[in-house]
């Protein structure tokens, strides 16, 4: 389809620049070179007026020069030796400027004269250039080249900008050839007219040969823009220069224009592409091959409210695409971005699908109030935590208790990008939210093309991927003999429990780790979009369903089904555009409210689980069989909905009033029930009783902007202004039905005796903002990045709901300066760049600055009272995160390296917490801000390079490492608070105080611990002896990963690794080894004491409540030994993929064809003692290891 | 993006203007608070919602009352009640239980973190305050609502007060709800405290309702569970009488006395606990489901006193009972298991779960002014009439008129009296013990018996140690740490 656009393009200009070549003017000779050159040249001077009249026949330019002087006064700088060289010249003009005179005179020399005020500099043989240059920049190049013949260069900045080093070797070569070797591998073309030389692009001859296209009539051009593989590059923008004619290449790459002239210059411009330049010179088809732009410096970058790219930011940003994203299999976005970016701290805290993240950008900033990020997809902001729930254990816990994640309820395959904000620069406009960091999720958008149908599905399975070395039958029951042995105590005595012993087969083994985690989990993924468009209207619509289930026994699984669509359409003067996109997702999870991992420490020789007859075997209650945990059924089902839409108008193409508009609506139900064989037969139960739980978020948001840009100098200033209205509405409620007399009936509420109302929420949160952007850059060398912002939050009381923010960003790409392209010629680009600001953090409850009244549980005189819950502190206000940050970023040999370290130190004041006061008040404490001071600082690092690209392979690297570390600086008053008992000034807010092990007393057979006197003991007291500081922040963390592709065959492999210390599983169990309810135990605890003199790394055996060796365990928990090195390096991700060569996908119709095998968690080095040194934990599923195959159709 | 050329130029001037405009409309929206105003919450209530309706400003002093009862370790009532904690501290009760705290108060030594009763008082004492700065500025209540809660809450803040005051010794004397004020109060003096007591009851006296409320505070209505005008009168006899105003203790006690359309002694002693009992001047309803009184609950034996009885009655309090005295037939129980015989108090006897509710809890009854009068008349010589007072009592308890004839004797007498009248009520012998001076002299004998030796310091219960941590101007009972 052909489309013509009469006016300005709504597409962005080319860096910013008019249409059109732009002159580079030729500086001005300095000064100092004149008179130096002065003394060996011959001086004259006379003459007034400007212009001349010459009628000289067969004279010496001698003669010429002293009569241009005599009439117009101008000065003659030239060697009289190179002058007397040449023989006569005849020159007849009359009443011409002087330039043109002497242009005139000097046509049939080799000489060229230079004007510099009323100077003329006339020199020979400028032609000729010597240059030896290596990995040079373009532009370097062209000044040098100035410098010697003083030809003056015009180009189109955007046109050699990414060609920017030039390796060549001349010594006097003539100026057209010299210009030819070094332009034409750059496919840049030249023409020189007079004194002046215009680059640019090379024309594309194949043109000439497409015959099967008619001849377009005169005036009319027709083409088609195409990339190097020969794709055709839809939603191009084609101008006429110099024109106001314009239009969209369509789907097939083509385009027409009409009424265009012979010699006009066309230009061609894509975002994701170089500029093309192409004078018609009389041709009517022109075909264009636009080369995708080589750098990722230039990739657009999402930030608030707008679009930036890597080189022009000035704040600190993370990007991590849809191509990373779609390598994972995995259902959570979040864990997508795990050992990806720097700074950022993603913990899986279980395997089991749905189960919560925690996340931490930059450390630890708050120490009572909320510490997650800022979620934002498509401009509307999303939950960080649900809603209070039922709590399904394999669902982990979030900091208000809640269970689960909300980012479970967005598909990972609906996402374009997920940009992490960090630094003030890029987070104070989002203000009082802004402290902890900001994680925007962009999701995919419809193209210009023809209809695109995708098919992408995978199948796979996980499983658990490290076990611990148990006892078996023999080994535990040698154990629980010794510990009777130990204690004293017979095995027939009533202090002894020990059904393990006395009822159950002494010689039974199962091993339980295998029946419980053992199975697989199995994953069914299937995706499907239909995308394209033309310049009027662009549109994606997808749908999407995933199915994994649990490793558990049994058959239960979480089944996500969802739908995502995004409609753009534009006015046909592209000044309107509106889109409209929507995410909504059904999940429905019943994968069930236990997670049966620790039951894998069942004792070996514990009984069968089912009876003979099929039956649940209870065995005489010895035992609570863990198969009916599954019994209780847990039913969360979630509907999501993330929409968005966006009016935009452009009045002046520089000019754009912009309203986004947001809603998002998440309801959760639960059903949780325990039917009457969940117990067991001897509890007599006869009734069932059921949990139900109906939550829903709800929040809408409007935020108009206004963009306006304006060239002020040199430079753009980019503006942007607006505000924001956004309401959140949460109602919830939890529901505890009893005495359901039939099973059968526990999911109807109606078929309850009795119902009891466990709690309920209603809150509203209202917010609004004005935030304003001024961002300044001059020639993308100097930029500067103003934000601010003006917060109103309802969690405030009056007076305290408004707050100011803002922050400074400043950025100099060096690599700009002529200075240092001269010295650092490999250095392709350089950035320093610092910000400073202030963001704040209002995660406290809602209605926290009133006091408030809850009613009593029962009534009094037939009414229900009501309490006070709270003391009235209308005075608190945000928490405040001063952020400071430092960077410098370059890119080498043409960007194939690129590197950026920052450094950065986060002061978060004002710290809101829950103050004790004196219960005379009323109330034990009373939230209010605290001078308390948490600063975070660390090292950021990420190195990109390109270590092989030709045209068969390339091969990627990519590097990131943060350091940081988190401390409380200050907190008046610590001693006297709560607080005291697990802060400690210059130490980070999560540091635990532990006793020291000593070791096994060889004598006693016990653990010691060393008090606070230094005298070693079984029994230490707290706080006194708790000396030992355990941090457990990592100490340093990131990512490693290696991209190959060979001709169709793709291969990405990614590491994270994580240096730190975590709790280990030596005292993760209650009790200790040896009691019947410790269970089994790792083959580790062999190592005991057993006899006087034994060297032992382990107790001895006990099995008694108030026994030496009990209590030594209990402080042994909260020692020294109890955390150990949890260090990992982990291969993360493989993801191995096979295209189909195009000829191939042609012959099947197919526009590609893509197999692949991608795996999670494949790997994991590490010296942890434990299941898994990322959850660290015995009771939790670990994250699975998860193999894939999959097959990605384009139609 | 174009160059700052002179259309542009213009242009760029035209919607400056524009611009400057909707920067001023949405900063003025912005500060427009109306966009960061939300409703009041729904689930719980704030404050100005509470007070702005009768009904729902009514209710926060129910759920004081409702607080008070609620629960089975309140002040009132239950396993850690001043009933039970006190009699333990004095010779009332032997325990039977391993808990560490009844341990503590049994034995004397009751340290700072495991104290009682204050973190409660002073919660009630900030409703009250609560409820007493709102009437001030809430137009939308009633006045005669108004009046009844005024009311309720002084008499509510005296009440917490006394007891207080009777624990502790010096405490803080909150009357506001300003936080930042109270977190540094230090102890006031007897005097302030009494005064504000006082003060407190004499204003509850005229603004109460002289019969018993609903729970609307308007309609009148059988059941004795919210304070009336005679509460706060017979409250005030008995504040009077602590402070050794005998004249106005003889007043006030007189006033209660004399209402006998509303209040008698009623002769069977089997009917003094039952719910709206003539003899109740206040009772606490009890609210929690399945449950008769916390005190029946726990003093009443069945089976040998344990952790979940954790008390009998001691043998000082059995002995003191003359043996023709009904009251150890009617308020005293006795289960034997072998050989041993233990005594409880059957006051309350509904001890069983889901039962009909059908006894209350006794705060105030007639009994006590009597005694209060006997004491105050005996304390100015008025030996006559003390007797009476005194006789009343004996009489239904179907014992003879007291020998005790002149002031000596008879305050002897009375002090005997209340003990027996009293016992396992509200802490009456451990405040009577110590108001009367006569705490060392009983306490020396009683403790070895406890197994301790008695220290005078012990007459005061330790301040909670994080209150001396969060208030560094409040001084720490001598004696404790």
């Amino acid at each position: 389809m052909n489309l013509t656009v009469n006016g300005v393009s709504n597409l962005p200009s080319p860096q910013g620049e008019g249409p059109g070549v732009r002159l580079k003017l030729l500086r001005i000779m300095k000064l100092t070179l004149i008179l130096l050159t002065a003394a060996a040249l011959q001086v004259s001077a006379s003459g007034y007026s400007q212009n001349v009249t010459l009628n000289l026949k067969d004279v010496t330019l001698d003669k010429v020069f002293k009569e241009i002087r005599r009439q117009t006064g101008y000065l003659f700088l030239y060697k009289n030796e190179e002058v007397k060289k040449i023989g006569k010249v005849s020159v007849n003009v009359k009443d011409v400027p002087v330039e043109e005179a002497i242009q005139e005179s000097l046509a049939s020399t080799p000489f060229h004269f230079k004007m510099v005020d009323k100077t003329i500099v006339v020199t020979a043989e400028p032609q000729n250039v010597t240059l030896s240059a290596e990995g040079m920049s373009l532009s370097s190049v062209f000044l040098e080249i100035k410098r010697q013949t003083g030809y003056v260069f015009w180009y189109d900045k955007n046109l050699i900008d990414n060609h920017s080093s030039v390796t060549v070797e001349f010594d006097r070569r003539p100026l057209e050839k010299a210009l030819y070797s070094i332009l034409s591998p750059l496919n840049l073309d030249f023409a020189i007219e007079k004194k002046v030389i215009v680059i640019k692009s090379k024309p594309v001859v194949s043109a000439m040969a497409d015959t099967t296209k008619p001849k377009a009539p005169p005036g009319e051009i027709k083409g088609r823009v195409v990339n190097s593989k020969g794709e055709p590059i839809a939603g191009a923008t084609v101008t006429v220069q110099g024109t106001r004619k314009s239009t969209i290449t369509d789907a097939n790459g083509e385009f027409s224009l009409a009424g265009v002239d012979d010699d006009a210059v066309i230009q061609i411009t894509h975002v994701q592409y170089e500029i093309e330049n192409i004078t018609l010179n009389g041709k009517g088809i022109v075909n264009a091959t636009l080369q995708i732009k080589v750098s990722s410096l230039d990739e657009l970058q999402v930030i608030a409210y707008g679009t930036t790219t890597k080189r022009l930011n000035t704040g600190n940003v993370s990007t991590v695409k849809a191509e990373e994203i779609e390598k994972q299999p995995v259902s959570n976005p979040l864990a997508t971005l795990q050992g990806r970016v720097p700074g950022m701290i993603i913990t899986q805290q279980t395997g089991m699908p749905g189960g919560s993240f925690s996340v931490q950008i930059r450390g630890q900033n708050s120490i009572a109030s909320g510490n997650d990020p800022l979620y934002v997809i498509d401009g509307v902001p999303y939950p960080s935590q649900l809603l209070p729930n039922l709590g399904g254990v394999p669902w982990g816990t979030s900091a208000n208790g809640s269970s689960g994640s909300p980012l479970s309820y967005i598909n990972p395959s609906d996402i374009e990008s997920i940009d992490v904000l960090k630094d003030a620069d890029a987070t104070a406009i989002y203000g009082s939210r802004g402290a902890n960091g900001v994680v925007l999720i962009t999701t995919k958008k419809g193209k210009i093309g023809k209809a695109n149908v995708t098919v992408n599905m995978y199948t796979g399975f996980g499983k658990v991927s490290r076990k611990t070395d148990l006892l078996n039958t023999r080994q535990y029951l040698d154990m629980r003999y010794e510990a009777l042995s130990n204690d004293g105590v017979d095995i027939n005595s009533p202090s002894s429990w020990s059904p393990d012993l006395t009822d159950w087969d002494t010689s039974a083994y199962t091993n339980w780790q295998k029946t419980m985690i053992g199975g697989t989990s199995h994953y069914y993924d299937a995706q499907i979009s239909v995308s394209g468009g033309t310049t009027i209207v662009q549109y994606l619509l997808g749908g999407g369903y995933h199915k994994e289930t649990d490793i558990f026994p049994g058959n239960y699984s979480d089944q996500k089904t969802s739908v995502h669509f995004n409609i753009t359409t534009n006015s046909s003067n592209q000044k309107f555009k509106a889109m409209l996109s929507g995410n909504y997702i059904v999940d429905n999870n019943k994968i069930g409210y236990y997670d049966l991992t620790n039951q894998s420490f069942l004792p070996p020789n514990a009984p069968d689980i089912y009876n003979p007859d099929g039956s649940l075997n209870w065995a005489n209650d010895t035992w609570s069989n863990p198969l009916a945990l599954l019994i209780s059924k847990y039913n969360p089902t979630t509907n999501n909905l993330v929409s968005n839409a966006l009016l935009s108008y452009k009045i002046l193409p520089t000019l754009e009033f912009k309203t986004s508009l947001g809603y998002n609506n998440m309801q959760v139900n639960e059903i949780r029930t325990f039917p009457i064989s969940f117990f067991p037969p001897s509890y007599n139960i006869t009734t069932g009783s059921s949990d139900f739980t109906r939550n829903n978020i709800s929040s809408w948001i409007i935020e108009p902007q206004v963009n306006y840009q304006l060239i002020i100098g040199k430079g753009k200033l980019t503006t942007l202004l607006g505000g924001t209205i956004q309401k959140i509405h949460t109602v919830g409620e939890i529901l505890n039905a009893n005495g359901f007399t039939n099973d059968a009936f526990l999911e109807n509420i109606r078929a309850a005796s009795k119902i009891v109302v466990q709690s309920t929420t209603n809150t509203q949160y209202k917010y609004n903002g004005a935030f304003s952007r001024l961002n300044y850059n001059w020639q993308d060398k100097y930029l500067i990045n103003i934000t601010g912002r003006r917060d109103g939050s309802s969690r405030f009381g009056p007076g305290k709901q408004f707050a100011n923010f803002g922050a400074i960003g400043v950025g100099w790409v060096f690599s700009q300066e002529n200075f240092i392209h001269k010295s650092f010629p490999f250095l392709s680009f350089g950035k320093l760049r610092a910000s400073y600001g202030s963001a704040g953090n209002d995660l406290i409850g809602d209605y926290q600055y009133i006091t408030t009244y809850s009613s009593t549980a029962f009534p009094y005189q037939g009414v229900q009272g009501l309490y006070p819950n709270n003391l009235f502190n209308p005075d608190y206000s945000w928490e405040v995160n001063k952020k400071l940050e430092l960077a410098i970023e370059g890119g080498l040999f043409k960007d194939r390296i690129y590197f950026a370290a920052s450094y950065y130190r986060n002061r978060s004041s004002n710290q809101l917490v829950g103050y004790p006061v004196s219960r005379i008040t009323g109330f034990g404490s009373v939230v209010s801000n605290l001078p308390a001071l948490v600063q975070n600082k660390g090292f950021e690092f990420l190195i990109n390079t390109t270590n092989i690209k030709s045209k068969s392979i390339t091969w990627t690297s990519s590097v990131n490492l943060t350091i940081f570390s988190n401390k409380l600086v200050e907190f008046s008053n610590l001693s006297n608070t709560g607080y005291a008992r697990y802060l400690i000034i210059d130490q980070p807010l999560n540091i635990i105080k532990v006793y020291h092990l000593l070791g096994v007393n060889d004598t006693t057979g016990v653990y010691q611990f060393v008090d606070s006197k230094g005298t070693p003991t079984y029994n230490p007291s707290y706080p006194d002896d708790a000396t030992v500081l355990i941090n457990t922040n990592p100490k340093f963390y990131g990512g490693f990963q290696n991209n190959f592709q060979f001709k169709g065959f793709e291969l990405s492999v990614f590491f994270q690794f994580v240096k730190q210390i975590g709790r280990n599983y030596l005292f993760s169990n209650s009790y200790a080894p040896g009691f019947y309810f410790a269970q089994n135990q790792s083959a580790i605890v062999l190592n005991r004491w057993q006899k006087p003199g034994d060297l032992a790394s382990i107790q001895q055996y006990t099995q008694s409540f108030g026994s030496p060796a009990s209590i030594a365990y209990e402080y042994a928990q909260n020692s020294d030994y109890a955390f150990s090195d949890a260090s990992f390096i982990r291969l993360k991700n493989v993801s191995f993929s096979y295209r189909l060569s195009d000829t191939w996908a042609k012959k099947w119709h197919l526009q590609n064809f893509r197999i692949y095998f991608q795996g999670q968690n494949l790997l994991t080095i590490t010296n942890y003692k434990g299941m898994d040194p990322e959850n660290q934990s015995t009771q939790s599923l670990p994250p699975l290891r998860v193999f894939t195959f999959g097959i990605q159709i384009t139609l | 993006m174009v160059r700052a050329n002179k259309k542009n130029i213009l242009a760029f001037f035209y919607f400056k203007n524009v611009i400057i405009y909707s920067v001023v409309t949405i900063l003025l929206n912005v500060s427009c608070k109306k966009l960061v105003e939300i409703d009041p919450p729904v689930t719980v209530l704030s404050s100005d919602v509470v007070f702005s309706n009768n009904a729902s400003a009514a209710a926060v002093l129910t759920g004081v009352y409702d607080n008070m009862i609620y629960g089975s370790s309140k002040f009132s009532s239950g396993y850690y009640s001043l009933s039970l904690l006190a009699g333990l501290s004095a010779d009332e009760f032997k325990k039977y239980s391993t808990d560490p705290t009844q341990e503590q108060f049994f034995v004397n030594a009751v340290s700072s973190n495991r104290v009682r009763f204050w973190v409660e008082l002073y919660n009630y004492i900030y409703t009250a305050n609560a409820v007493l700065e709102a009437m001030v500025a809430s137009p939308n209540i009633s006045a005669e609502v108004k009046q009844q809660l005024i009311g309720e809450a002084k008499f509510v803040r005296a009440f917490c007060y006394f007891y207080l005051f009777n624990l502790f010794g010096d405490v803080p004397l909150i009357t506001t709800t300003d936080y930042k004020v109270n977190a540094l109060a230090s102890r006031a003096s007897a005097d302030q405290v009494y005064s504000q007591v006082i003060a407190d009851l004499k204003s509850a006296k005229e603004l109460l309702n002289s019969q018993y409320v609903a729970a609307d505070v308007i309609t009148t209505t059988s059941d004795r569970v919210r304070p009336n005008k005679w509460a706060a009168t017979a409250l005030l006899a008995r504040v009077f009488l602590y402070s050794k105003d005998w004249a106005n203790a003889e007043n006030e006690a007189t006033a209660v006395i004399n209402n006998t359309s509303m209040y008698n002694l009623d002769t069977n002693l089997n009917n003094v606990f039952v719910k709206n009992s003539i003899e109740a001047i206040w009772q606490l309803q009890p609210v929690q489901v399945g449950y008769n009184t916390y005190d029946a609950y726990y003093f009443v034996l069945t089976s040998t006193p344990n952790n979940a009885k954790p008390v009998a009655l001691s043998t000082f309090l059995v002995n003191a009972f003359d043996s023709a005295d009904n009251r150890k037939k009617d308020w005293v129980g006795t289960i034997t298991f072998g050989t041993q015989t233990y005594y409880y108090s059957n006051k309350y006897k509904i001890s069983a779960l889901n039962q009909p509710v059908s006894e209350y809890l006794m705060v105030l009854r007639l009994a006590e002014q009597h005694l209060i009068r006997a004491e105050a008349r005996a304390q100015q010589n008025k030996t006559s009439s003390s007797q009476d007072d005194l006789n009343i009592i004996r009489a239904r308890a179907g014992l003879p008129n007291t020998s005790a004839n002149d002031k000596t004797s008879l305050l002897t007498a009375i002090l005997h009296e209340r003990q027996v009248e009293l016992f396992s009520e509200w802490g009456h012998r451990w405040l009577d013990l110590k108001r009367t001076g006569t705490v060392d002299a009983v306490m020396s004998i009683v403790c070895p018996q406890k197994g301790g030796t008695w220290s005078p310091n012990w007459a005061l219960y330790p301040i909670p140690l994080g209150e001396i941590q969060n208030d560094p101007n409040l001084i720490q009972n001598p004696g404790y740490q």
